[in-house]
C-alpha cells in the first residue's frame, strides 16, 4: 500500500514537472526573435502571405490557445506536425531516435567497461595525502573540455588526413571521454569513501585479499553514486547529444533539434525538449529504485 | 613462558601527533589481558598495531610486534594475510559499522566460512536465532546482536589471539555483561588469548588475568589484575582507580584524575603523567622513567620503589 502511495506519489510529481517544462519551453519559442515566417518565406514576403501561413498552422491565435491546444494534441500522443517537412514529428522523432540510442549505448557502455574500473583501481592504489596525480589531472581535464572543442579538435584532425568522419566511432569517442572521466572520477571518490569505513577495517583483519574486499565489500557500497551518475549521461546523451551529433552529421535526435530551432520548427522543438525531460525523469525514478536495491539501508526509507 | 603476543619498545606517529610513546605489552598463550587507558592513551592504536592495522596516515617509528615469534611489521602481505586469517581476530566498538551494511548476515558469515561451513551454528554459538538472524541486514539488528555477529565473524577460525577494543562501549548496559560473558566463553573453548582495550579498570580486573594501564602511549603498569586493582604500583593507575563510579562507596565523592591527559607531539622528555601526579619529583619532568619491578608488577616511575604502601584506592 505505502508503496502504491509512493508510485503514485512518484508519477504526480513527474506529471507537474513536465507539464512545468512544457510550459517553459512553449514560452521561449515564443519570445525568440524571427518568426517561422520568415524563415520559410524569406526576407521578401508579402504581409499577406505571411498571415495565410501563420494561420494555416494556428500560430495567428493568442499563446494561450495554442499552447491549450498544443497540450490537448500531445494528451492523445500527437506530437503536431513539422512545418519543414510537413510529417508528424512523433514518426520523425521515432526514425531518428534509434541513432541516438546507438550513440548513447556506445558511450555509456565505454564508462561503465573503462570508467569504473579505473576509478577503482586508482583509489585502491591511492597514497595517503596524493590527490591522485596524474590520474586525477587527466579525469580532470576530461570532464572539463568542452564537447565543442574536442569534436571540432577530431573532425579537424580526421579530415586533415583525408579519413572518413562517419559512423559511430569517433562521435563516440568524443562522448566517452566526457563520459569515463565522471565515471572514473565519480568511482574512485566513492570506493575512496567505502575504504575508511570500519567494515572494510574488519574485513583486512579477517585476512581477505583486496581483491576479494573489493568484490564482496566495496563494488555494491560504493555503487549508489556511480548509477546515479550513470543514469544522468544515460539520460542527458538519449535527450540528444546535441552538438557531437551536429559536428559528426549524425541524423539524430539531437541535431534534429538543433536544426529545429534554427529554423522555428516549433513542434518538433517542443516535442524534442518534452521527450528528453521526460527521459530524464524516468531514468531517476529508474536510478532511484535501482539504488533501493543495492543499498538496503535506503530500500528502507524510499 | 611461552609468548603469543610482543610489543617493544613501540612509537607510532599520526602526522605530528605522537600516540605510541615506547609501548610495552607481553601477552601469553591463553591467556586474558584488560588494556586499560583514557581516551587518548594509546589504547586503540596499540590494538590496531597489533594486526598492522594502523590507518594509512599512521606511521611507525620505532619499536616491534610479534605475534606468535613472527615479526608484524617486517611481513609481506601474503604472509600478513594468512598469520591475520589464521591467528588473530578482531572485534570493534561500533558493532552495526563492522558489518557490511549492503549484504545479510547470513552471507557475510558464510564468505568467512567457506562453504562448508555450518552458519546456523556459529549463530548459535554467540547466543543468536539462526533463523531470525541470517536473513537480516545489520542496520536491523540492536547493537548487542550485531555485536554477537561480529565475535561469530572474528572467533570463525579460532584465533589464537582476540583483539578486543572497546566492544561494549556503544552497547546498554543490560547486554555489555551477556556480550563479554559470549566473547569470554568463546575464547575459553578455544583456548585464545584476549587483549581487552577498555577504560573500565575494575570491569577489566574482575574478568582478566592480567591488566595493562596506559598512559600518554605507554604502558605505565602491568601485572596480575588483582594486583593491580589492589595494590596499585603507578599513581596513575591509583588515581584511575579512584575515579571509577564502581570503586566509590555510595555517598562519597568520586575523585576525578586533576588536569587532562597529554597531547605529545614528540617523545616525552620525562614521564608523562608528571604534570598531573601529587609524588613528582624534579627528575620525573626529564628523564624518562625505566621499568621498575614492584611486588608483581612492573610500572613506569621513578618513584615506584619508595611509594610502596603509599598508594591505596580509596574505595
Amino acid at each position: 500500500m505505502r508503496l502504491l502511495l509512493w508510485w503514485a506519489g512518484r508519477a504526480l510529481s513527474s506529471a507537474v514537472t513536465l507539464l512545468g517544462i512544457s510550459v517553459l519551453i512553449f514560452a521561449a519559442l515564443r519570445l525568440m526573435p524571427g518568426g517561422f515566417a520568415e524563415t520559410i518565406l524569406g526576407p521578401f514576403a508579402t504581409p499577406e502571405q505571411k498571415a495565410e501561413l501563420a494561420a494555416r498552422y494556428g500560430l495567428d491565435q493568442s499563446v494561450l490557445a495554442q499552447y491549450g491546444h498544443w497540450l490537448a494534441a500531445v494528451g492523445t500522443g500527437d506530437f503536431g506536425t513539422s512545418m519543414i517537412s510537413r510529417q508528424p514529428v512523433a514518426a520523425e522523432l521515432a526514425a531518428r531516435l534509434p541513432v541516438t540510442a546507438r550513440l548513447t549505448l556506445l558511450a555509456v557502455a565505454a564508462a561503465v567497461l573503462a570508467g569504473v574500473p579505473l576509478g577503482v583501481v586508482t583509489a585502491v592504489r591511492a597514497r595517503p595525502g596524493g590527490g591522485g596525480g596524474a590520474g586525477r589531472l587527466l579525469s580532470g581535464l576530461g570532464v572539463s573540455v568542452p564537447e565543442f572543442a574536442l569534436g571540432s579538435l577530431v573532425v579537424f584532425v580526421v579530415s586533415r588526413y583525408g579519413l572518413q568522419t562517419t559512423g559511430y566511432l569517433l562521435p563516440a569517442a568524443v562522448l566517452s571521454i566526457f563520459a569515463i572521466s565522471a565515471t572514473a572520477r565519480t568511482t574512485r571518490d566513492a570506493v575512496l569513501g567505502v575504504l575508511v569505513e570500519q567494515h572494510i577495517t574488519a574485513a583486512v583483519a579477517r585476512g581477505e585479499t583486496p581483491w576479494f574486499i573489493v568484490r564482496h565489500h566495496i563494488l555494491r557500497n560504493a555503487a549508489g553514486p556511480v548509477l546515479t551518475l550513470t543514469a544522468t549521461i544515460t539520460a542527458y546523451l538519449l535527450g540528444g547529444a546535441l552538438i557531437v551529433e551536429y559536428l559528426f552529421n549524425l541524423p539524430g535526435v539531437g541535431s534534429y533539434v538543433v536544426q529545429a530551432v534554427g529554423r522555428r520548427d516549433y513542434a518538433v522543438v517542443q516535442a524534442g525538449v518534452l521527450l528528453a525531460a521526460a527521459v530524464f525523469i524516468v531514468m531517476n525514478v529508474l536510478v532511484d529504485l535501482l539504488v533501493g536495491l543495492v543499498d538496503p539501508r535506503l530500500g528502507r526509507r524510499a | 613462558m611461552n609468548e603469543l603476543l610482543e610489543v617493544d619498545g613501540l612509537v607510532v606517529d599520526y602526522g605530528r601527533a605522537r600516540a605510541l610513546d615506547g609501548a610495552d605489552l607481553r601477552v601469553a598463550a591463553g591467556r586474558t589481558v584488560g588494556v586499560v587507558g583514557e581516551s587518548g592513551s594509546g589504547k586503540s592504536t596499540l590494538g590496531a598495531a597489533i594486526g598492522r592495522l594502523l590507518p594509512r596516515q599512521a606511521r611507525v617509528e620505532a619499536g616491534e610486534v610479534r605475534v606468535g615469534g613472527e615479526r608484524m611489521l617486517d611481513l609481506r602481505p601474503a604472509e600478513l594475510r594468512r598469520l591475520r586469517r589464521g591467528r588473530l581476530g578482531f572485534v570493534f566498538q561500533d558493532p552495526i559499522a563492522s558489518l557490511d551494511p549492503t549484504m545479510r548476515v547470513g552471507r557475510q558469515l558464510r564468505l568467512v566460512l567457506g562453504r562448508r561451513g555450518d552458519v546456523a551454528a556459529h549463530l548459535a554459538r554467540v547466543g543468536l536465532d539462526a533463523a531470525r538472524v541470517a536473513s537480516a541486514y545489520p542496520h536491523q539488528l540492536s547493537g548487542g546482536m550485531a555485536q554477537r555477529v561480529a565475535i561469530a565473524l572474528a572467533m570463525a577460525a579460532s584465533p589464537e589471539l582476540l583483539v578486543a577494543d572497546e566492544p561494549t562501549a556503544s552497547l546498554d548496559a543490560q547486554v555489555r555483561e551477556k556480550v563479554l560473558d559470549v566473547v569470554f566463553a568463546l575464547a575459553a573453548e578455544a583456548g585464545t588469548s584476549i587483549v581487552w582495550l577498555s577504560h573500565d579498570l575494575p570491569a577489566v580486573a574482575r574478568r582478566c588475568d592480567r591488566v595493562a594501564v596506559m598512559y600518554g602511549g605507554r604502558v605505565v603498569e602491568s601485572g596480575p589484575a588483582a594486583a593491580v586493582l589492589g595494590a596499585p604500583a603507578h599513581p596513575y593507575t591509583a588515581a584511575l582507580a579512584g575515579s571509577a563510579p564502581a570503586a566509590a562507596a555510595p555517598g562519597v565523592r568520586l575523585r576525578p584524575v586533576p588536569g587532562r591527559p597529554p597531547v605529545l607531539t614528540g617523545p616525552s622528555p620525562g614521564c608523562a603523567f608528571e604534570p598531573r601526579c601529587p609524588f613528582a619529583e624534579e627528575r620525573c619532568a626529564v628523564e624518562r622513567p625505566a621499568p621498575v619491578r614492584v611486588g608483581e608488577q612492573d610500572a613506569l616511575c621513578h618513584r615506584a620503589a619508595d611509594l610502596v604502601g603509599e598508594l591505596e584506592v580509596v574505595a
